[in-house]
């Protein structure tokens, strides 16, 4: 469109070229506070390819000799692949889980009239407000009585259920924005409500389930309180429980603690890069509600 | 909307199992451990019912009401650390541009970090012999202020209370800049044209017009800091000679160390009723001055 740009050149000067001093100084003070609040992770990533020696000496230059063996070691010596292997089972069956059972009570809630559903929708939100530390030393009795304590099973279905209010909430508000001819018109044509849930609602409300899903994963591939006191099973450890012990156990390696951090964040900060928007808003959603 | 009468089964068998999970595991538990905290339990072996002791304990004991201190401290950290930088950010963030969106991230970023990598990472900064903090002190001439920040009673719980605002201001800028971004742009023109710029737009205009959403934050801010455990439980363990010790890793501390699980049950059902306590409250308050 050669026109169109032959009028923009044409256009008179913006009549200030140059933002004003205090803009710019405002913005500089927002990129360091940027950069302020990123350093910690920075600096982990550069402790973790420097010597012990190197690390005390100078802890804020960049490493002297880039030691790329101090990840392969955490890696090796941490059981990290272990660890790895265990937090993604956990963290992919609990969020399949998460995913199955919230979008079906969500399709119920937001698409069927019955008694009992407001109480029920309550009943959810109420979850939201129980401080999860408060329900650790029962849930630790209950699960060593039901015998799965030390199991996959005792991370996989806590987390799943204390995530459901929040994955019910934010598919019920999507789904309750999906047209309702829909259900007539598949009505009509005889399909049942598992047809309607599985082949209409289910992919329709898509988004908002990639929404649970990532929010689910970080809360799961990060979680603490639970793996610390569900799983005292050495092979059965998660990540995160095996670094906290790992610090202890390697007391004074610290390139090497440092190096087995770095290789636990990367998968989550890869994820934030990647869905950051959703990530935002999910959190935020989640914040408010709870 | 379907209500006609043939759903009913299919509601039911529907909502069953996410309904038997939450409650089994979200819900019982809460009642369960109001019931263990009547017991005398070690783990192992026999309990014995000694009625409201475990409440009497914890509730004449000094440590639990420095737990509950330690907790209001992160409370108050909270509310006058992360409250205010996070309005100021979003004050200056509120654009869509390219730049205001990448400080956003960034500012985001620790709230996907695993809370013990967050815990680690701080224990390292603080730490006495080569931690930054010390460190950058000592670069500049400071020597004398060097201490073990972690360590040192007078002052590690501000220091604790510091990376836990780190890790959390991020959702409350975001939520700041969409109360921002939602106020109608008709009331930007009548700012232009009644002359209010700058710092009186901001006093008169742009706060009342948030303050709701800085109510909600408020409200959020002490809901969250009743969470604080691992962050705490990694750097310190509550330690030294309980000095950080939290409401939760009291509980920790008490139950899987000294295996007093009708003791730990006791001190979790103060812990929700303490929770639920000062959510009220603030709730109320929150709500009062609306009117």
């Amino acid at each position: 469109m050669p026109e169109s740009t032959t009028a923009a050149r044409l256009q008179p000067a913006p009549r200030r070229r140059w933002p004003r001093p205090g803009v710019t100084l405002t913005n500089t003070a927002m990129l360091l506070y940027a950069l302020a609040t990123l350093y910690p992770l920075i600096w982990l990533f550069q402790s973790a390819f420097k010597t012990n020696q190197n690390f005390f000496e100078k802890p804020f230059a960049l490493p002297d000799t880039w030691v790329i063996e101090n990840i392969t070691r955490a890696w090796a010596l941490s059981d990290m692949g272990r660890a790895t292997l265990n937090s993604t089972i956990v963290t992919g069956s609990a969020i399949v889980l998460t995913v199955l059972l919230g979008a079906l009570t969500a399709f119920v809630l937001s698409r069927f009239r019955f008694k009992g559903r407001t109480l029920l929708s309550g009943v959810f939100l109420l979850g939201m407000l129980i401080p999860i530390h408060s329900t650790l030393v029962p849930l630790f009795i209950m699960m060593n009585q039901a015998g799965i304590l030390n199991t996959y099973w005792a991370l996989i279905l806590p987390y799943t259920s204390f995530e459901l209010p929040l994955a019910i909430f934010i598919m019920a508000a999507y789904m309750s924005a999906i047209p309702k001819e829909i259900e007539e018109a598949a009505i009509i044509d005889g399909s049942g409500y598992w047809g309607i849930f599985v082949r209409m609602i289910f992919p329709l409300t898509l988004p908002a389930i990639s929404t649970v899903a990532i929010l689910a994963f970080l809360r799961y591939w990060n979680d603490f309180a639970f793996a610390l006191v569900f799983i005292n099973e050495p092979s059965l450890k998660t990540i995160p429980l095996s670094l906290a012990i790992f610090s202890d156990g390697f007391g004074t390696d610290y390139a090497l603690t440092m190096a087995a951090m770095a290789i636990s964040v990367v998968p989550t900060i890869v994820i934030f890069l990647i869905f950051q928007e959703q990530i935002m808003k999910g959190m935020v959603a989640g914040a408010v509600k709870g | 909307m379907i209500t006609s009468m043939r759903s009913g089964r299919f509601v039911a068998l529907a909502l069953l199992p996410s309904l038997l999970l939450y409650c089994f595991f979200v819900i019982v538990p809460v009642f369960w451990s109001a019931y263990y905290g009547f017991f005398e339990w070690s783990g192992v072996g026999a309990t014995k019912g000694i009625g409201l002791q475990n409440y009497a304990e914890a509730l004449q004991d000094p440590v639990f009401w420095r737990a509950l201190k330690n907790n209001l401290i992160i409370v108050a950290a909270s509310i006058f650390g992360q409250v205010p930088i996070a309005l100021v950010l979003a004050i200056l963030l509120n654009k869509n541009s390219l730049f205001h969106r990448f400080v956003r991230s960034a500012v985001f970023m620790p709230m996907v970090l695993s809370t013990v990598v967050v815990g680690l990472i701080w224990g390292y900064i603080y730490h006495p012999q080569f931690g930054l903090v010390n460190f950058v002190l000592e670069a500049v001439g400071l020597d004398n202020w060097t201490r073990g920040w972690l360590s040192d009673p007078d002052v590690n719980m501000y220091a604790v209370a510091v990376p836990i605002i780190w890790n959390f201001i991020g959702p409350y800028l975001i939520m700041f800049v969409a109360a921002i971004q939602n106020i109608p742009s008709e009331i930007d023109d009548a700012c232009l044209i009644d002359g209010a710029i700058g710092r009186k737009k901001l006093l008169l205009v742009t706060l009342p017009m948030i303050w709701n959403m800085i109510k909600v934050v408020i409200v959020l801010c002490i809901a969250g800091s009743l969470k604080a455990f691992d962050q705490v439980f990694v750097m310190t363990g509550g330690g030294p000679a309980q000095s950080t010790e939290l409401l939760a890793t009291y509980m920790y501390n008490n139950t899987f160390n000294i295996y007093r699980y009708g003791y730990g049950s006791a001190v979790s059902t103060l812990i929700v009723i303490i929770s639920m306590l000062m959510i009220g409250v603030s709730q109320v308050l929150m709500r009062g001055k609306e009117s």
